[in-house]
C-alpha cells in the first residue's frame, strides 16, 4: 500500500508538462506504480481538456472567420496524407524493463523502462551505497541510489529540494518508513538520515542542489557531495 | 459495404450535433480511423483547430509556433485516430494529451540540449506498441498461469505457499509475512527463489 504521494500541484504540472524533467520522471514513475494517482491523473487530464476545448464559443480572434487562420488550406493539406498504421521504427526496439546491479534484478516501471537507455554506469559511493545517473537534460539531477541492507546515509540537509521515490525495497528516516512506490518530497530545511535495515532499497532521487552533510564526521563528506549530485 | 458498427456510428452521428458531445467526438474519431472519413475529420477540425490555436497562442505568444502546434496536433489526429481508445478517456482528453506532448517537445527543441527527454518517453500517447505489448503480456500471463499450476507442485512447500498467497490470492508480500508470521525478507527471498525455479522449469520446456 503506497502511503506517500506527490501532491496535487505535482500531479497537475505532470499532466501539463510543467515540472523539471527530473520531477516529471519521478512523478511519472510514481503514477506507473500507483492506481490512486493514475485515477487522479485521468481526472486532471479530463479537467484540463474541458477547460481548453469545452467552451461553446471560440474567442473571435481564433474563429475561422479570422483571416490569419487559413484553416481550409491546413485542413486540405492534412487530409492529403494517407494514414499508415505501421509502427514507427522506435517501436521495434525491445523494451528493456530490468535493471541489474550486483547480480540483483529489479523490474522497472514503464516510465523508467522507456528511458532505460538514459541510465548510466553504476558507481560505488560510500559504504554499501551505489548510484547511477539518469541523463535527461535539464538543470536538476536524476539518479538511482541503491542501498544494501543495514546502510545509513549520514545526516544531511539539502540546499535545494530533494524528491525520493522507492522503486523497490524499504528505507526509514526519523519520521517514517518508505516502501515501494512511496514518493517523498523534502525542501531545504529538512534534516534527515535515511537508512535501510533488514532489506535493501532501490530509490530514484531528484536533487536540485548538492546535499549538505550536517553531523559529526560526516561533515567530512561535504567535499564529496558532488558525488551524489553529478 | 457497411458493417454493423459503422451503421451504428452513423446513426450516432445523426442524433447529436456538436463535437463537444463526447460520444459524438468519439464516433467521429472512429470514422476517421476506420474509413478515413473526410467529413468526420473536417467536423473535428473545425471544432478543435481554433480552440487548439487559442491554447497554443497563450502558451507560445507566437502565432507561427501556435499554427505549427495546431497543424502537428491535427495531423496526428488524422493519422493516428486508430490509437484513440474510448475506454481510456474522451476524445478531447486524447487530443489535449497529443497537443501537450507536442508543446513539450517544441519547448525543448528550442534549447538544443543533449540528452533531452522527449514527450513520448514520458507520456506514450501515440505509441503503436502499447497494445501489442499489453497483448504479449496477456498471452504470456495466460500461458504462465496454465504452466504455473503444474510447476507449482514441484516447488518446496514453503515456496509454494508464498507463491499461492501472492499470485493466486493477490496478497502483498507484507500481508503474506503477517499471515505466516515470518519476516518480510524471508517472503521476498522465497518468492525470488520460487520465481527463479519456475522460470527454469518453464524454459527447460522450450
Ligand atoms: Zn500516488
Amino acid at each position: 500500500m503506497i502511503k506517500f504521494h506527490p501532491n496535487e500541484e505535482h500531479l497537475f504540472h505532470y499532466v501539463t508538462g510543467d515540472l523539471s524533467p527530473a520531477l516529471l520522471m519521478m512523478v511519472g514513475t510514481h503514477v506507473d506504480m500507483c492506481p490512486r494517482c493514475q485515477e487522479q491523473v485521468r481526472d486532471i487530464e479530463a479537467m484540463v481538456a474541458t477547460k481548453l476545448f469545452g467552451q461553446t464559443q471560440v474567442p473571435q480572434d481564433f474563429s475561422a472567420a479570422n483571416d490569419s487562420f487559413d484553416n481550409d488550406a491546413m485542413l486540405q493539406q492534412i487530409m492529403a496524407q494517407t494514414p499508415t498504421h505501421k509502427a514507427s521504427d522506435s517501436a521495434h526496439n525491445a523494451l528493456v524493463d530490468e535493471l541489474v546491479l550486483e547480480g540483483k534484478r529489479f523490474k522497472l516501471p514503464a516510465t523508467l523502462a522507456r528511458s532505460h537507455h538514459r541510465i548510466g554506469e553504476w558507481h560505488k559511493l560510500i559504504g554499501h551505497m551505489w548510484r547511477a545517473p539518469v541523463q535527461i537534460g535539464g538543470d536538476d539531477v536524476l539518479t538511482f541510489i541503491y542501498m544494501d541492507k543495514g546502510t545509513k546515509v549520514p545526516e544531511h540537509t539539502h540546499k535545494g529540494r530533494e524528491a525520493t521515490l522507492v522503486v523497490n525495497g524499504v528505507f526509514n528516516d526519523e519520521t517514517a518508513e518508505y516502501r515501494d512506490g512511496d514518493f517523498v518530497f523534502l525542501d531545504g530545511s529538512v534534516k534527515h538520515t535515511p537508512e535501510t535495515r533488514d532489506e535493501d532499497c532501490l530509490t530514484l532521487a531528484a536533487l536540485d542542489a548538492p546535499m549538505h552533510f550536517t553531523s559529526g564526521l560526516s561533515r567530512l563528506l561535504n567535499p564529496f557531495s558532488s558525488l551524489f549530485f553529478k | 459495404m457497411q458493417t454493423a458498427t459503422e451503421t451504428q456510428l452513423k446513426r450516432k452521428l445523426m442524433s447529436s450535433a456538436q463535437p463537444d458531445d463526447p460520444d459524438h467526438a468519439a464516433a467521429l474519431l472512429a470514422l476517421v480511423a476506420t474509413e478515413q472519413s473526410r467529413q468526420a475529420f473536417s467536423e473535428l477540425f473545425s471544432y478543435f483547430a481554433p480552440r487548439l490555436k487559442a491554447y497554443a497562442t497563450r502558451q507560445f505568444g507566437n502565432e507561427q509556433t501556435a499554427m505549427d502546434l495546431v497543424q502537428e496536433t491535427m495531423t496526428n489526429v488524422w493519422n493516428k485516430a486508430h490509437l484513440f481508445k474510448p475506454d481510456r478517456g474522451s476524445a478531447s482528453t486524447w487530443i489535449f494529451t497529443i497537443a501537450r506532448n507536442i508543446r513539450f517537445d517544441f519547448l525543448r527543441k528550442n534549447k538544443h540540449r543533449q540528452h533531452d527527454l522527449s514527450a513520448d518517453e514520458l507520456w506514450p500517447v501515440l505509441a503503436e506498441q502499447n497494445d501489442s505489448l499489453d497483448d504479449d503480456y496477456a498471452l504470456d500471463d495466460d500461458l504462465l498461469m496454465q504452466q504455473l499450476a503444474t510447476y507449482c507442485e514441484l516447488l518446496p512447500k514453503a515456496q509454494r505457499t508464498v507463491i499461492e498467497l501472492i499470485y493466486v490470492e493477490g496478497k502483498s508480500q507484507q500481508e503474506v509475512a503477517d499471515a505466516l508470521g515470518i519476516p518480510l525478507g524471508t517472503v521476498k527471498s522465497r518468492t525470488r527463489l520460487a520465481l527463479q525455479k519456475l522460470r527454469e522449469l518453464i524454459h527447460s520446456d522450450d
